[in-house]
């Protein structure tokens, strides 16, 4: 019993020390943190002009600071503008990998789809006030592997009338396995979802 | 004196030949089984230890044994409901006896003894689950099966993810020792279950005092504790074989066990047992939860040595579950939640199937346990070695191939060392002292790419205790102080994805006092007031990020308010948690009643609960998101249990759970309080039917109230609109919140029925259960997925145990 006793000890000795030995007290690896989207950029481009460029940034990522918006949406009366979205992992350098969220949504288009809401009046076409209430029109530019819309690159004329103090709201939902003709804006899961304050028409 | 209970339970009707005989080995005995007023007890086992057999009565209460030798025998006479009687008779001829059985006192017959530890003293308030209230339960999780108990809830996220509340109270609040070993795990997700099988525990014991002081600090609101079967020490072969099969789900169970001793090693066994469990969907009321399937293989072994004096043991046990968490729950935003509460069924409801997709969890536990005990004299001397590891990896939806590595994983190696001396200085006193130490160190899985929710850490901490018990004619006592310390060092990554370093260390004194006043043979009453603390957990001082299926932020208590950079713990005002629980009950078992009456106050001081203070923005939209912080919170309720034999095979019994939980410093509710429930079965049984044994029958109504103290509603469209025109509706007054009402109460039907036949040298168990027989559709306030879809539509189960 002695024995048992000693070689007991013994073995929780060994293995107290295997282990402590084991353990590692470097830093830890960062991780590479890929599906972050900390500043989406809106440019309207208008055919020949200069484009309106305004963003939306995260200073912090999950923390608790509020996104900040870098001034209204102004757009010129009864102009097209072609829309193109961009979206950035702030947690990467310009250049690097990782860096443009956008490329990444383009690549995986046939489970992504943006989705676009907008005070009434505020375009003539598409008219009404987008397809975030599900059956409105957005006039999409591009297209998925299956011929469905993504909506980084759309396209927009403005009302002939001067409107201000209006909203403009981008929605992206991911939608793996189930994007289809039927599948809307309430279905699948919410990878953005800002709405741009004011929208002016002059 | 389990394992003989067990052994019998194997046992034929006819009288068992011994092996071999001399050949003067031709005496027999006859005799009558008596209840105390002189009736004949059928069915009543008789066990002569020499010959490790036995038999039973006849209807007359008859037995008789031929081929005995002239020499001694120890017999052990067994009859349910009444104290075993155990008698040495010397053989000199042919002869006839009767024996007298006296109805037992459960007051101190449910007190369990495992590795000569008395588990629970005589001055806890606790709920045992013995190894025949097992039986019927057996295929259900450990959480699930809890859930039998008065004053014994759980935290549930879907039908597979079970976490043991006691009296409102949970995680790292409560204690769990398996086999011995404080179990450790990544117990700081609600959605985490504990890491066991329930197939290897022989019976479960409740302890729902603070007064546990023994086993560390922590147990706050009690400690479950999970023993299985002493090892056998003779060399016979034993085992068992389960088979279960549940309508919902469509799912079934595997577990088998084999056990035995060693040819010419006297005192040695051993034992090795598995389960293999696997379901696909289960099915609410009216519709499929689609990828709440589930699979489990967990195996264990043991072997040991036990005589007079000293004994050892080792014992390994492997646990590995994939559990799938319904997809209609899987959220990104507070959006996505608005529409998820609305939709019904849920969003991506399909058909039934056993794919397990994502979001899902897969998690490994292992343990490893030595021990040792030797006994001089009056002193017991004990020593434990526990190794355990524990692996936890989550996978969510996300974009393109990252839904392929989990976004979650954590490593937590766990090594305690346990030694304790126990001396009986005479039959009414004896005293405890002993020391734990523990190491631990956690480490996440590289290549999850999301910034880790909780850090890496490392922790060692060491525990002293002494516990003092008395006993009079009429008292028990019992009192005990600990005193605890704990270093930790961690090591993560913040907001920006930059690496931190941290280290703090508590220390602490837990205490308890214990009394119970015997009032005469059947009734006994019980106080307990105890005084424990816990180190915080890491994710109380560190978390950062979203949890699986919750539109929340949550912060730890050491993130800055403003700039959400980690702090020192000396910058804060941090204390630990402190609980001061205060239980007394009362229990009467006289004639045909058998009534447990207890009520309860738990008062945590410096109470860590996530407080919501306000609703931020990110690129994904609104979030409500809340901060760990501490306050006062007072836990005041009452459990009652009675059973009533309305005639003699037939019990009425009821159990009731009352409870009241409040943030005493805010004057607010408390979020996830299980809400009052009620209990009602009716219960017949009958020793013999024929050939067949052991039959009962039993119909059981549960209904749980609406939990009327629960935290004011906000409604995520409020919480939104309101946000758009400047205002934060949580911020404002940082009062506790939900986001719909709680559920409305409800009541469940439950049937079970079981009955057994014994064949030569084996038994067949039969059982059948059905649970929500009307198909009830129900949601529960407890259970996180109540706000996408109804909790689970009937069960039918079907349950086969051969054992020999």
């Amino acid at each position: 019993m002695k024995k048992a006793l000693k070689l007991l000890s013994l073995l929780s000795l060994i293995s107290l020390i295997t282990i402590f030995n084991g353990c590692k007290d470097d830093d830890p690896e960062p991780e590479n943190i890929p599906e972050l989207i900390t500043k989406v950029v809106l440019r309207f481009t208008p055919v020949g002009g200069t484009p309106v460029v305004v963003s939306a940034t995260d200073p912090d990522g999950e923390g608790s600071q509020n996104l900040q918006i870098d001034g209204p949406i102004n757009l010129s009366k009864g102009t097209t503008y072609t829309l193109t979205i961009e979206l950035i992992n702030g947690l990467y350098n310009e250049g690097e990998d990782g860096y443009d969220v956008t490329e990444e949504v383009r690549e995986e288009g046939d489970e992504h789809q943006l989705f676009f809401g907008w005070s009434n009046e505020v375009f003539s076409s598409p008219t009404g006030t987008g397809n975030i209430s599900r059956t409105g029109i957005v006039n999409y530019q591009d297209e998925d592997d299956n011929g469905r819309p993504i909506g980084l690159t759309t396209s927009w004329t403005t009302a002939a009338s001067s409107t201000t103090g209006n909203s403009f709201t981008v929605l992206l939902k991911h939608q793996p396995n189930i994007k289809s003709s039927s599948t809307t804006s309430i279905d699948g899961e919410t990878d953005l979802d800002i709405t741009f304050f004011p929208l002016n028409i002059n | 004196m389990k394992k003989y209970l067990f052994l019998l339970h194997f046992l034929g009707y006819s009288v068992v030949a011994p092996g071999q005989q001399p050949d003067n080995c031709n005496l027999s005995l006859r005799g009558q089984v008596l209840d105390e007023s002189g009736k004949s007890l059928p069915g009543a086992t008789l066990f002569i230890r020499e010959l490790k057999s036995g038999v039973v009565t006849d209807e007359n209460g008859n037995f008789s044994f031929s081929g005995l030798c002239p020499q001694s025998y120890v017999f052990e006479i067994q009859f349910l409901g009444f104290e075993t009687l155990e008698k040495k008779i010397r053989l000199t001829k042919s002869d006839a006896i009767n024996f007298q059985l006296t109805p037992e006192n459960k007051l101190l017959q449910e007190v369990v003894v495992s590795d000569h530890h008395q588990i629970v003293n005589k001055t806890n308030t606790f709920s045992t689950l013995t190894s025949g209230a097992l039986e019927e339960v057996k295929g259900k999780s450990l959480g699930e099966t809890l859930q039998g108990l008065t004053g014994v809830n759980s935290i549930q996220t879907g039908p597979a993810i079970f976490k043991p509340v006691i009296h409102g109270v949970h995680s790292q609040r409560i204690l769990i020792l398996n086999n011995g070993i404080r179990q450790e795990g990544q117990q700081w997700g609600a959605e985490h279950a504990p890491e066991i099988d329930p197939f290897i525990a022989n019976n479960i014991v409740v302890i729902k005092d603070a007064g546990a002081i023994k086993y560390g600090t922590d147990a706050m609101g009690g400690v479950i504790i999970i023993t299985p079967a002493d090892l056998p020490t003779d060399q016979k072969l034993g085992g068992e074989f389960h088979l279960i099969g549940n309508s919902n789900g469509r799912a079934g169970t595997v577990s088998g066990l084999l056990e035995g001793g060693l040819k010419n090693l006297e005192g040695w066994g051993w034992r090795i047992q598995g389960t293999g469990k696997k379901s696909g969907d289960s099915q609410a009321a009216d519709y499929n939860l689609s990828n709440t399937g589930f699979q489990e293989l967990n195996y264990s072994a043991s072997a040991g040595y036990h005589e007079e004096t000293k004994g050892m043991e080792i014992f390994y046990s492997h646990f590995n579950t994939t559990i799938g968490i319904l997809r209609g729950s899987a959220i990104n935003s507070t959006e996505d939640l608005s529409n998820a509460i609305e939709m019904e069924p849920p969003q991506y409801t399909e058909d039934f199937t056993y794919a397990i997709n994502q979001p899902r969890q897969e998690v490994k536990h292992d343990l490893l346990k030595l021990n040792a005990h030797t006994r001089k004299g009056n002193n017991l001397f004990n020593i434990q070695y526990g190794l355990q590891i524990n692996k936890r990896q989550e996978y969510d939806l996300r974009r393109g191939t990252l839904k392929e590595i989990p976004a979650l994983g954590y490593l937590l190696y766990t090594q305690t060392l346990d030694v304790d001396w126990e001396i009986t200085k005479n039959e009414n006193h004896s005293r405890c002292v002993g020391m734990n130490g523990m190491w631990q160190d956690n480490n996440k899985i590289d290549g999850t790419q999301t910034i880790p929710f909780i850090p890496n850490f490392t922790n060692y901490s060491a525990g002293l205790y002494w516990v003092e018990k008395l006993a009079t004619k009429k008292w028990d006592l019992d009192f005990g102080v600990r005193y605890d310390f704990r270093y930790t060092s961690v090591v993560g990554f913040d907001f920006r994805n930059e690496l931190y370093r941290s280290q703090f260390s508590f220390n602490n004194v837990s205490g308890t006092l214990g009394a119970t006043y015997k009032m005469n043979q059947s009734s006994a009453f019980t106080t307990n007031l105890g005084s424990t603390w816990r180190p915080p957990n890491v994710a109380e001082l560190y978390s950062l990020g979203t949890h699986q299926s919750a539109a929340a932020i949550e912060y730890g208590l050491l993130l800055d308010e403003l700039t959400n950079e980690v702090l020192d713990i000396e910058d804060v005002n941090f204390k630990t948690e402190q609980a001061l629980k205060w239980v007394n009950t009362y229990r009467i078992q006289k004639g045909k009643m058998n009534l447990d009456l207890s009520g309860y106050i738990n008062y945590i001081f410096n109470y860590i609960y996530l407080k919501p203070r306000g609703v931020t923005q990110n690129t994904r939209g609104v979030f409500p998101y809340f901060r760990y912080t501490q306050t006062d919170a007072s836990f005041v309720g009452s459990d009652l249990s009675v059973q009533y034999a309305l005639f003699k095979a037939l019990a009425i019994g009821s159990k009731v759970s009352l409870l009241r939980a409040a943030d005493i410093t805010q004057n607010d509710y408390l979020i996830f309080i299980p809400a009052n429930r009620y209990e009602v079965s009716l219960r017949y049984e009958k020793n013999k039917i024929g050939s067949w044994v052991n039959f009962y029958t039993e119909v059981k109504a549960k209904y749980s109230a609406t939990q009327t103290r629960a935290p004011r509603i906000v409604p995520i469209e409020d919480i939104i609109n309101a946000y758009e025109q400047g205002t934060d509706l949580i911020g404002e007054d940082s009062q506790n919140f939900d986001f719909i009402a709680p559920p409305n109460g409800y009541m469940l039907l439950a049937f079970n029925a079981g009955i057994s036949k014994t064949l030569n040298n084996s038994k067949i168990d039969f059982r059948l259960s059905v649970d929500n027989l009307t198909n009830t559709s129900y949601r529960e306030y407890t259970n996180r997925m109540r706000y996408y879809a109804d909790d689970l539509g009937r069960n039918v189960a079907f349950a086969l145990k051969y054992s020999f």
